[in-house]
């Protein structure tokens, strides 16, 4: 039988040095940034069991969850979506807990990606959830977190504003099958003009043709809200519009506003969803870095009836991009090497140094030269020798 | 990172012509594609542009994983593969289409029995009778398709049909459409809204020259 000990499942990889440096550093900024927000830390279990991911309101697909089952053959998973065991504690250990709550979290998800598509099945997310409250201002305070968020990873970042709701109603108002509403939102969310065009060619329905194939267009800067006036019409759809103006504007006093992007088409699988979705990119990873938005059913069907608020960071693919533009940083070799013939003095010595402030590694080696040969290989440019009387002699490699 | 020049991944072989001359229409000079040699990776002379040459799934690949912007790929191979990418225009060439076929005079839908279709695109046939609700076999081919019901190993296939040719040499059949095939405009979603100007700039190019 063939043995698979000397490799890593795909999907995932073992991170080295600057790798995990890096990783380590994006989550350090990310965490800061939420704990002087004043949110709270939660960490929920890897295991959960599978119904907590899966119903009407909760639909991560199946196929795409790693199952196992428990000591009473019940189905588990590797949690594939924080979010959801979020919403549990909501609504389970945190019941007595006054709403608002503002939560974060700093974890891995797992999920099954198509065989050799190179897509991360182990995902690190570093998030925020923001549970009752008024909603446009959680919405507001969201996405200036996630703006600040996305600040700390990398400058050249871009925030992409949508709103669920508008499909939702546009969907309710149309009144058609399970089947077509699901092809719709695919549609438009794939941004397929060449199917939207061929299914909705016929306009004589009330203009509903003319807003489905207009909402994955209806893409770019915040004037794109204006110009779903012509698109979308009726009580509903103006006040949409203007709270998301409103909420465009007050952010561009806050971020710059070419920062701010609005693509009325984006929309997501998650069944959750129901208000305002957000997503963050940022130059050099050819998917979004951050991803959240408003989902008002959820808490509730775990019963508690709350709407909430919340996002994502990928850690990883941040701190990859991060590696890729100033990987430099991340590769720093300790200053100095310390060598003796006594292994206490050395690290006595090691000690001091690190005292002040220097990075000085204890030579495991039994010779000076091979000290001298380890120190060349490793780019360390001093080598402190700490003879017997305690004298420290330096040499420049 | 650098800001790298656009990329526009073209699958080899009749949609890379097509495409080429498509570019020659909106105006770009396509020397350097016409004369490409073994190159894959080639430039447009004057324009931030250059283009890549690779395998229909691979084009799929590369504008997923964001290492190029935009992409021209059959809607076939787009069915087959699936991933998360924009699909924004019907180029209008390489039509064809995706059709069940049997052997001449048989009814596929006779009896009670399981059926077995051989393919080369197991996931678009898998899709397609699970949609009719239909249990079938599926058997990949990776070779000529035709031959699996002449032997005897298949009760029809799904294959691309594009003049029927092939089928009536054979004795086969056309017995359903599954669905139309040409080329498509495929962009990443992360590309198309951080380079949304210089993108639409293009694709807006490339519809005026497709009425």
């Amino acid at each position: 039988m063939k043995r698979n000990d000397l490799l890593t499942p795909e999907g995932t990889r073992d991170l080295l040095f600057e790798e995990c440096k890096a990783k380590r550093e994006i989550s350090e900024r990310l965490t800061g940034l939420f704990e002087s927000s004043g949110y709270s830390e939660v960490i929920t279990p890897g295991l959960e069991f599978f119904d907590v991911f899966n119903g009407y309101v909760r639909d991560f697909p199946q196929e795409m969850m790693y199952k196992l089952v428990d000591g009473k053959n019940r189905l588990m998973v590797l949690r594939p979506d924080s979010t959801m065991p979020i919403a549990r504690l909501a609504a389970t250990r945190l019941r007595d807990e006054k709403l608002p709550l503002k939560l974060f979290y700093n974890q891995n998800i797992y999920m099954v990606n198509p065989k050799d598509s190179g897509r991360d099945d182990e995902i690190s997310q570093c998030g925020i959830e923001i549970l009752g409250g008024d909603s446009a201002r959680a919405d507001f305070e969201a996405l200036v977190l996630a703006a600040k968020a996305l600040e700390l990873c990398d400058e050249d970042y871009r925030i992409e504003i949508g709103d669920m709701g508008i499909f939702t109603e546009l969907m309710a108002e149309y009144e058609c099958s399970v089947e077509l509403a699901v092809n719709t939102r695919n549609w438009i969310e794939t941004k397929d003009f060449p199917k939207l065009d061929e299914y909705y060619s016929s306009e004589n329905d009330g203009g509903f043709a003319r807003a489905f194939k207009a909402l994955p267009r209806l893409f770019g800067g915040i004037e794109v809200l204006e110009k779903a006036k012509e698109y979308l019409h009726g009580e509903f759809f103006d006040q949409k519009l203007e709270s998301l103006e409103q909420l465009c504007e007050d952010l561009s006093k806050v971020i710059p506003k070419e920062k701010i992007r609005v693509d009325l088409g984006l929309l997501s699988r998650k069944n959750y969803y129901t208000g305002i979705i957000f997503r963050g990119y940022v130059e050099g990873y050819g998917q979004p870095a951050l991803s959240g938005g408003r989902y008002d059913r959820l808490l509730g069907d775990f019963g508690r009836d709350a709407g909430a608020v919340g996002f994502a960071v990928n850690v990883e693919a941040v701190a990859r991009v991060l590696l890729q533009k100033n990987g430099d940083n991340f590769k720093r070799s300790p200053d100095v090497i310390v060598w003796s013939e006594t292994p206490v003095l050395a690290l006595k010595h090691c000690s001091e140094l690190i005292a002040k402030g220097c990075c000085a590694v204890n030579s495991v080696l039994g010779s000076i030269e091979q000290t001298r040969e380890y120190a060349k290989m490793h780019g360390i440019k001093r080598i402190d020798i700490v003879n017997n009387d305690e004298k420290i002699t330096s040499e420049e490699v | 990172m650098e800001n790298r020049k656009l990329r526009i991944a073209l699958t080899k072989g009749r949609i890379e012509e097509k495409a080429v001359g498509l570019l020659e229409k909106i105006g770009y000079d396509v020397k350097n594609l016409r004369e490409k040699g073994r190159k894959l990776i080639l430039s447009i002379p004057d324009e931030d542009i250059e283009v890549v040459l690779a395998k229909a799934a691979d084009v799929i690949t590369y504008v997923e994983h964001g290492v190029c912007d935009l992409g021209v790929v059959g809607k076939d191979t787009i069915m087959e593969h699936g991933g998360k990418f924009y699909e924004i225009a019907d180029l209008g060439f390489g039509k064809c289409r995706f059709a069940l076929a049997v052997k001449k005079g048989t009814d596929f839908f006779a009896g009670y029995g399981v059926k077995t279709v051989a393919t080369k695109y197991p996931n678009v046939t898998r899709n397609y009778f699970e949609k009719k609700g239909i249990d079938v076999d599926i058997v990949k081919i990776e070779g000529s398709v035709e031959l699996a019901p002449l032997v005897g190993l298949a009760d029809g296939i799904v294959d691309i049909v594009e003049t029927g040719t092939t089928l009536k040499e054979n004795g086969l059949e056309v017995c359903e459409d599954v669905a139309p095939i040409s080329a498509r405009l495929i962009v990443n979603t992360v590309s198309m809204k951080l380079k949304q100007e210089r993108i639409q700039e293009i694709v807006s190019h490339i519809e005026e020259n497709l009425k």
